[in-house]
């Protein structure tokens, strides 16, 4: 496994990316977390306020802490493959505290060898995902010092 | 004979393989074509060896390159059967649009004018016209799609166009490939008494169109979908309708003279081109319409159209794709729209991408097209002259097995 710049919930998630025998594979397994998703922001509770912008599909992410101070988030999205990677920050987040979710590293979809989903121009919008968790983090954090 | 082969050998990019290791396969051609050798040396010849300003100065590189510019404007506008005086360089087919709702249609309509267009357009050709309503109050007729052919509904028009004072419509649906019949859209709208604008920008890359013979009043192009460089366009305007135009855009070129009293502009074309020309992509474009003008466009329609069928069909037997296009149809442009019940549009262009095939998602710039079909996205290939049978065959057997894995 390349030098890990993840939180230590991703080990097995990162793994099961690198065992893959071939791109398509990794897509089935990216498909497969989306079907999983336990935390799945349900599409009823999609709106404005939430949307992620820069996604050609649509996406929205929930973000908030819980009674303990730690960061939760929940993400749903028209396409698999957002949804997926949504889901795999989720397992990256869910928990933490707001702090770390601020510097996440994305190197997480490098090593899963989704690195295309790391270019700001690609139409699924991962970095805007990213970008709007951490932002919603730093939201939070100030709020609750 | 139409030599495929040879013809590829003349675009550089379509040897091309991905960071993937997979070779390229181009099938985004509505959104912009790949450029051939000849556009490409032109244009670096350019800035390799004259690079000067136009029509301002004595000196020798200036005088070269204002010549390759009207030389340029001469063989486009000779190639779409218009007079060089006829022909106004702009960006593109947006800024074409929106110079005749700035230039004739703020001069020439008022309040209560009624404007006819159709579900099919491009927002380029809608979103001029709905600033036009808000500004001065003119009122925009929308034709429906027959959604049973997917052709415009002409009893829909016929009905439109009574009192209409301009009709703006598509000649060839960047979405669905179809051609309109617009021969007979400009015959009733000239019957009506409606000037009438039409938008070529797909439909210049498929067939040859003579402006006089057409009898349009405004036809817009975009020299990108036509072997041509980004950033350049053209509108052909009659001269009675350049008559009617007044400034838009103001200094640089289109000036004769200029005063602390006032200034004076020059008329007809040179009034609508201002600031410094697009220099260097006008004599882009000027090659690839001399490029261009080699090929015979009834066999290049014709192997479009081979490849459409072929990928029409192949694609109607894979379990859970929709095709909303219908290439069989009369001069269609081998633009086909598509979506799998199950895929998400996005997560299919993806993975096709990942086998190499460059094609494009989402709505087109053509919203109200996709509510009229009552989807949200479609995903499109759009052939051109380049695109091959082995292309073709490679597309259908990767959509298949993505359709299997995926689906």
């Amino acid at each position: 496994m390349a030098d890990r710049t993840w939180p230590a919930a991703l080990d097995p998630v990162v793994q099961a990316f690198e065992n893959c025998f071939d791109t398509m594979e990794r897509y089935e397994l990216l498909f497969e977390y989306a079907g999983n998703s336990e935390m799945m922001l349900p599409p009823d509770h999609w709106n404005d306020d939430n949307i992620i912008h820069g996604c050609q599909s649509r996406a929205h992410v929930e973000c908030s802490v819980d009674e303990l101070g730690l960061f939760r988030m929940r993400g749903g999205a028209d396409a698999q493959i957002v949804q997926g990677l949504m889901e795999i920050t989720r397992i990256a987040v869910d928990g933490s505290s707001c702090e770390d979710v601020v510097v996440l590293n994305p190197d997480f979809v490098d090593a899963m060898g989704f690195r295309s989903a790391l270019t700001p121009s690609r139409s699924n919008g991962f970095m805007n995902m990213l970008e709007r968790v951490r932002n919603e983090a730093r939201r939070l954090s100030e709020e609750h010092e | 004979m139409y030599n495929i082969r040879e013809l590829r050998a003349e675009f550089p990019i379509l040897s091309r393989v991905l960071p993937n290791g997979k070779p390229l396969v181009y099938f985004d051609n509505a959104a912009t074509s790949q450029k051939p050798n000849a556009v490409i040396d032109a244009m670096s010849r350019y800035y390799k060896t004259y690079n000067s300003n136009a029509h301002r100065g004595a000196h020798t590189l200036a005088d070269e390159a204002t010549t390759a510019l009207e030389a340029a404007r001469e063989s486009i506008a000779s190639f779409f059967g218009a007079s060089p005086s006829n022909l106004i360089y702009t960006s593109g087919t947006t800024e074409a649009i929106n110079l005749v709702a700035y230039a004739w249609a703020r001069r020439n309509l008022s309040e209560g004018d009624a404007i006819v267009l159709t579900e099919m357009e491009h927002h380029a050709d809608i979103v001029p016209w709905q600033e036009l309503s808000k500004e001065i109050g003119v009122e925009l007729r929308f034709v429906p799609l027959d959604l049973e052919d997917m052709c415009l509904d002409m009893g829909a028009y016929r009905h439109a166009l009574q009192g209409a004072a301009l009709v703006c419509v598509v000649h060839t649906s960047n979405v669905l490939g179809i051609r309109n019949p617009i021969e007979e859209i400009i015959t009733l709208a000239k019957e009506s008494g409606a000037r009438i604008l039409i938008d070529a920008a797909q439909g210049a890359a498929h067939e040859r169109i003579n402006f006089k013979e057409l009898g349009a009043d405004f036809v817009t192009l975009s020299a990108h979908k036509m072997a041509g460089p980004t950033g350049i366009g053209g509108l052909l305007a009659t001269n009675e309708a350049l008559s009617q135009c007044g400034p838009f855009l103001t200094g640089g070129q289109m000036i004769k003279s200029v005063s602390t009293d006032g200034s004076i502009f020059r008329d007809g074309a040179a009034l609508l081109e201002t600031g410094t020309p697009r220099i260097a992509e006008a004599i882009g474009w000027g090659a690839a319409i001399d490029w261009l003008s080699k090929i015979d466009f009834n066999q290049m329609h014709d192997h479009i159209k081979s490849l459409a069928i072929m990928a029409f069909e192949g694609m109607s037997q894979i379990d859970g794709i929709t095709v909303y296009s219908d290439p069989t149809r009369p001069g269609s442009s081998g633009t086909i729209s598509f979506l799998h019940e199950r895929i998400d549009s996005d997560d299919l262009a993806m993975l096709l991408d990942e086998g190499g095939f460059a094609l494009r998602t989402g709505q087109h710039c053509a919203q109200p097209l996709m509510d009229a079909l009552g989807v949200a996205s479609t995903n499109r290939i759009s052939l051109w002259l380049y695109n091959t049978e082995e292309e073709i065959k490679s597309f259908l057997s990767y959509l298949r097995m993505i359709c299997e894995r995926f689906g």
